[in-house]
């Protein structure tokens, strides 16, 4: 008797598990409340208790970095006289493009986006899922799919929004229902276009399916940056740098192996990523 | 007042556990080797050994809300860290009256649930294809070095926990 109520027991156990898994795996658009109100519950304590426990985790990273401080300091001041004729530079293009965009009359611009800062307060500790919580939700304006980067570049995508905080899906968790259209930007000749498809845990890397190839080959250490051509991210986000390029196994096509340009693993604050102008394919995210 | 404790420190757990990996360096974390944190079992294991009496269920009831919890929070698929935790923290509630109740029954307890836990939870991920990646190198790289880590974990909670939540069983009768 009480061997059958036990068998029966774990029966019913491993069909609600079916269930509830079958229903959390389904493409599911919105939260629940429930999710939705635990979500915040447990974010509003990790808001309060992350801020003490990065304070004490930095001074240890800033021991750790003073003993590089030299070498980083001299390569830096070398990088900084590069930039100051940049800055320039870009000034005087920025005001020539807004001169133009008047001229023709385009106000908004595929590559516009107004920035929702973040702060990251936790980290799915289950390391298959690559996802952060950030501390911004729905009330901030963030919505699903949305882009996220950081001063560095993109570093994933905003999964699913409860009221106060949000959870983003890390470049490094890309499966091939996460494409992002990307491109690779030349000075002369054609841009490269693709698509990036998934994240290679083996290379430590994206892989860039190239679907326009260009007439000079694609070059290692090349900036690859987002297209706007899927929708909802912008353009111009930087993505990563080619690493390597190799041919599919029917040599048709070619993929481009891309490294993120942003530390997945060191995030801290972040940007969200509002783009300006609507794209059509809001619902869909970036599948193309 | 005494039986409040027990949720709000599970609670405090899971919120820890998502920062868990920031305490880390994260020359570890970006390695080969993966950590996973399962400090709510851990403490699930100590209330199932100090604290349950054999016909009271507070462990696997801590253990199905607190599992949910995880799942909601930190992964977004429901029900795997619920059931593996339940069903986990039932084997140790059958087991525990096989051996006396001291540091090293409750460390053995400790690494049983964590090997019985992480093999049921990356199954139900190979299952549905979140984890691909090969058994032999999962075994390896996070089988062992999660086991360890919360291990050490459990052995700091013991000397913190274990009389605290003998005294609270026993003054949950009066």
């Amino acid at each position: 008797m009480f061997r059958k109520k036990r068998l029966f027991t774990i029966l019913i156990g491993i069909i609600i598990l079916v269930v509830l898994i079958g229903y959390s795996l389904r493409d599911r658009t919105n939260l629940t409340t429930g999710e939705q109100f635990v979500s915040d519950i447990i974010g509003m304590i990790q808001n309060v208790i992350s801020t003490p426990v990065k304070y004490v985790t930095n001074i240890f990273e800033n021991i750790d970095d003073i003993r590089n401080t030299y070498d980083e300091n001299q390569l830096l001041r070398e990088k900084l006289a590069q930039y100051k004729g940049l800055i320039y530079e870009v000034q005087e293009l920025k005001e020539e493009n807004t001169e133009l965009r008047d001229i023709v009359d385009k106000a908004d611009s595929i590559r516009a986006y107004n920035p929702i800062h973040a702060t990251v307060t936790a980290r799915s500790p289950e390391r298959w899922i690559d996802q952060v919580t950030i501390n911004k939700g729905s009330l901030a304006g963030v919505k699903e799919n949305m882009a996220v980067i950081t001063a560095e570049g993109m570093v994933g995508k905003i999964q699913s929004v409860s009221k106060l905080t949000s959870t983003v899906q890390l470049l490094t968790g890309f499966d091939e229902f996460n494409r992002i259209s990307a491109t690779i930007s030349r000075k002369e000749g054609n841009d490269i276009f693709g698509l990036i498809e998934e994240y290679d845990e083996k290379t430590n890397s994206l892989f860039l399916r190239i679907i326009e190839e260009s007439d000079k080959d694609l070059e290692k250490g090349e900036l690859v940056v987002s297209s706007g051509m899927g929708g909802v991210f912008p353009a111009g986000l930087l993505i990563g740098t080619v690493k390597e390029v190799i041919p599919d196994q029917y040599g048709l096509t070619r993929t481009a192996l891309v490294e993120p340009a942003a530390n997945m693993y060191d995030i801290n604050n972040v940007i969200v990523v509002d783009r300006v102008l609507e794209g059509e394919g809001e619902e869909k995210g970036e599948e193309e | 007042m005494r039986h409040i404790f027990l949720p709000l420190i599970l609670l405090l757990l899971v919120v820890l556990e998502g920062v868990a990996l920031d305490i880390l360096p994260s020359s570890l974390i970006d390695g080969d080797i993966l950590i996973t944190p399962h400090w709510v079992l851990m403490f699930l294991v100590l209330i199932a050994v100090f604290y349950d009496r054999n016909n009271s269920y507070h462990s696997i009831i801590y253990a199905l809300f607190f599992g949910l919890l995880i799942d909601i929070a930190y992964t977004g698929i429901l029900g795997v860290y619920m059931f593996t935790y339940a069903v986990v923290i039932y084997v140790i509630r059958e087991l525990r009256n096989i051996l006396h109740s001291n540091i090293y029954s409750t460390l053995l307890f400790g690494i049983i649930s964590l090997t019985i836990a992480e093999l049921i939870i990356n199954l139900i991920y190979y299952v549905v294809g979140i984890m691909d990646s090969v058994w032999m190198d999962y075994l390896m790289e996070r089988l062992l070095p999660s086991i360890l880590a919360n291990s050490i974990f459990l052995l700091i909670l013991y000397p913190l926990f274990a009389k605290r939540l003998d005294k609270w069983k026993n003054s949950k009768i009066k």
